[in-house]
């Protein structure tokens, strides 16, 4: 080891006790804590209430004896140490402070530092699971602020790609709708959870019809871009029976308003994520991973190559889709692994990297990705397998997070 | 109010031995430099832990158990890892040196000195925020006056230093050869306590098997033999009170506790039987090989 090793495994060690506090805090003296009086002295303790609420409990432990003491708040099987505070000299009073959730557990001293302790007590919380501990906030906040770097990149790529369509400059729009998707795409679930906002933004034409909702946003963009393909498509026996009176090139007013709608839906996404009051549960994290993986696979998602139906940039649509629920379930390993997980993350990393190396093959982003059209059945049966195969595993994450 | 001293000087006194010895280091170097960066980083780490411990007892969020086990664990592992990687690199060097070269090279011997500073560091930060918490709470105090709690407090963790400074003091005086492998020794041994105190602190947080936690289910006898009850190696707090000044004064030295794990004593003496014997034997080596090199 030299001396540059042994200071990167410093600022290492700096940095995960940085995390560690970061993550260990508790609230000292929260509105809703309870504080608890302990009396302790050379003989045991006594806790002056034997119930609490879950949630944040301050146990104040006034050694009133003459030997240094310390005080436990233990698990149901007396083991287990949930909380503990040390070094309590005679004289002095030391706080306790824990999160804890509903449950049998037992509050202990050591008068002199002395055996198992003495005073073992049975101490019982009730009221609700605590909903979320410090290290679980830390992951929702974690991937909140994933979601916003997303809608903030959304807003420009969006704005260039409705300036190119609105200036009619065709080429630049078509080259540019599948990035403008990019982001979207990757936070798609979230999105969904802004009741009308998703249906504005990326509903398809059948589906707006089913709802009898306006056809608007990116796909309504679409099919003005590539309109011979749509007009081709909608003849095919199959969507023949869809209404074709809106089957016509767009005139530039209409393209103005169509653009500036889908320019202020996304605006309007992108402040709603940004607001205070925004916050995800991490349910909604774990089931919004398994929702951008269902999307593709869904009848009128990316695997069949309806989701752009006439500009058949499907591959990038997957590919963001794969990448968003790969975040997410980044964001959410080390918890899946605390609760002994480790099978199921290993399984995922294997999965999330076979399913990218795949698309990979197709091209890139920069580079451009081959037009779906060209992916043939077989290809396409390929991709659906190596989807199955990360799908399967993802259904039990949820489970595996939040279920424990 | 002895208690209360002599919980300053037990959580003082390792740390105290420590730089002690790494003042002394650089002091028979005569690297003056060397020792202000020490005095440096020993100042940053009680600092720092004054600091976050007067932020989490008076602020807005307290530490939670679990996380404050897991620092000052890690901390003490890592600081038993630079320490005795300090002590064999120092051998390394020293090695084959002759004479009139030997000043030369002794000053290379400890760098730049940040490394050294580095370890003072972080053997003062490992239990700094425990301590700072125990201080600041004396401040809270209400049966004595808290100011004197809070300076009976100070007091222990000045005993500390006073003992490490005369073991400062005392090893300046040892002859250059016999310097260099008995401070050696002597780091060994305080960063073997180190690594014991570090085993504890993360079987508590429940990190790694213990006491505190149950053994898996359907564990087979050698394997539940690391958990609950079983877990403990020995207790004699009955014959050394764990409060008492004997107590502490092996603890902050040995690294010995009246009641030890057995995953602890594992480690204490794991540690010493490699690393004690391969030091000396090399340090006698090296002695000799110097000799022969010579006219």
């Amino acid at each position: 080891m030299t001396s540059s090793n042994l200071r990167n495994a410093a600022a290492v060690a700096a940095l995960s006790a940085t995390a560690l506090l970061l993550a260990g805090c508790v609230p000292n003296g929260a509105p809703n804590a309870t504080s608890i009086a302990v009396t302790a002295n050379d003989e045991g303790c006594e806790v002056a209430n034997a119930t609490g609420t879950s949630g944040t409990l301050t146990f104040t432990v006034q050694n009133d004896g003459t030997k240094v003491t310390e005080f436990y708040l233990l698990g149901s099987n007396k083991l287990t140490i949930v909380g503990e505070v040390e070094n309590i000299a005679p004289g002095t009073s030391r706080d306790l402070t824990v999160q804890v959730g509903p449950g049998e557990y037992f509050t202990a001293c050591k008068p002199g530092m002395i055996g198992a302790g003495v005073g073992h007590a049975a101490f019982t919380v009730s009221g609700d699971a605590v909903a979320t501990t410090p290290e679980e906030d830390a992951v929702v906040a974690q991937y909140v602020a994933y979601v916003k770097t997303q809608t903030e990149e959304l807003v420009p790529r969006v704005g260039e790609f409705v300036a190119a369509y609105k200036a009619g400059n065709d080429d630049e729009a078509r080259a540019l709708f599948p990035i403008a998707r990019i982001n979207y795409e990757r936070i798609e679930p979230t999105a969904e959870q802004f009741g009308d906002l998703d249906p504005k933004i990326d509903y398809r034409k059948p589906g707006a019809i089913e709802e009898g909702l306006p056809f608007t946003g990116f796909h309504r963009i679409e099919q003005d871009l590539w309109l011979d393909r749509a007009i081709e498509n909608y003849s095919q026996p199959e969507k023949n029976h869809y209404p074709k009176d809106d089957l016509v090139a767009l005139t530039p007013e209409e393209r103005a308003t169509i653009g500036d709608q889908l320019v202020a839906d996304i605006s309007e996404l992108n402040d709603k994520v940004r607001s205070p009051d925004f916050t995800l549960t991490l349910a909604d994290i774990t089931e919004g991973a398994k929702g951008l993986l269902d999307e593709v696979a869904a009848p009128d998602g990316k695997l069949p190559g309806e989701e752009n139906e006439f500009a058949h940039t499907d591959l990038y649509d997957f590919t963001a889709n794969v990448e968003g629920a790969q975040v997410a379930f980044d964001t959410v390993r080390a918890l899946l692994v605390a609760n002994g997980g480790e099978e199921l993350a290993t399984e995922l990393d294997a999965r999330f990297v076979d399913m990218l190396d795949t698309l990979a093959g197709y091209g890139s982003y920069e580079a451009g990705f081959v037009s779906y059209d060209t992916v043939d059945a077989t290809k396409r049966n390929e991709l659906a397998a190596k989807l199955t195969a990360l799908s399967e595993p993802m259904s039990r994450l949820t489970a595996g997070v939040v279920g424990s | 109010m002895i208690a209360t001293l002599l919980i300053g000087l037990r959580e003082g006194l390792e740390a105290a031995l420590v730089v002690g010895v790494l003042l002394a280091y650089v002091g028979k170097l005569n690297r003056p430099d060397a020792a202000r960066k020490i005095w440096l980083g020993v100042a940053a780490a009680i600092l720092l832990s004054l600091g976050l411990g007067a932020i989490l007892t008076y602020g807005a969020y307290g530490l939670s158990f679990t996380a404050q086990e897991a620092i000052g664990g890690s901390l003490s592992i890592l600081a038993v890892a630079m320490v005795t990687w300090m002590v064999f690199w120092m051998l390394k060097m020293s090695r084959g040196i002759s004479g009139e070269l030997r000043g030369q090279v002794d000053r290379a011997l400890v760098g730049s000195g940040w490394a050294v500073a580095l370890i003072g560091f972080v053997s003062v930060a490992r239990e700094g925020i425990e301590t700072a918490l125990f201080i600041w709470a004396t401040t809270r105090a209400s049966g004595t006056a808290p100011l004197v709690g809070f300076l009976t407090a100070i007091s222990g963790i000045l005993i500390a230093i006073a003992i490490g400074w005369a073991l400062y003091k005392g090893l300046l005086r040892v002859n250059l050869t016999v310097f260099f492998r008995w401070t050696g020794v002597l780091l060994l041994v305080f960063a073997a306590g180190v690594l014991a105190y570090g085993i504890h602190d993360l079987q508590e947080a429940g990190f790694l098997p213990g006491p505190f936690v149950a053994a898996p289910e359907g564990a087979g006898p050698v394997v539940a033999a690391w958990f609950g009850e079983a877990a403990w190696a020995f207790n004699v707090s009955h014959i050394i009170a764990p409060d008492g000044l004997i107590a502490v004064i092996l603890k902050g030295t040995l690294g010995f506790a009246p009641e030890m794990t057995k995953l602890e004593v594992l480690a204490w003496a794991g540690y010493l039987i490699i690393t004690l014997p391969l030091f000396l034997v090399r340090s006698y080596a090296g002695q000799h090989a110097t000799r022969k090199e010579r006219p």
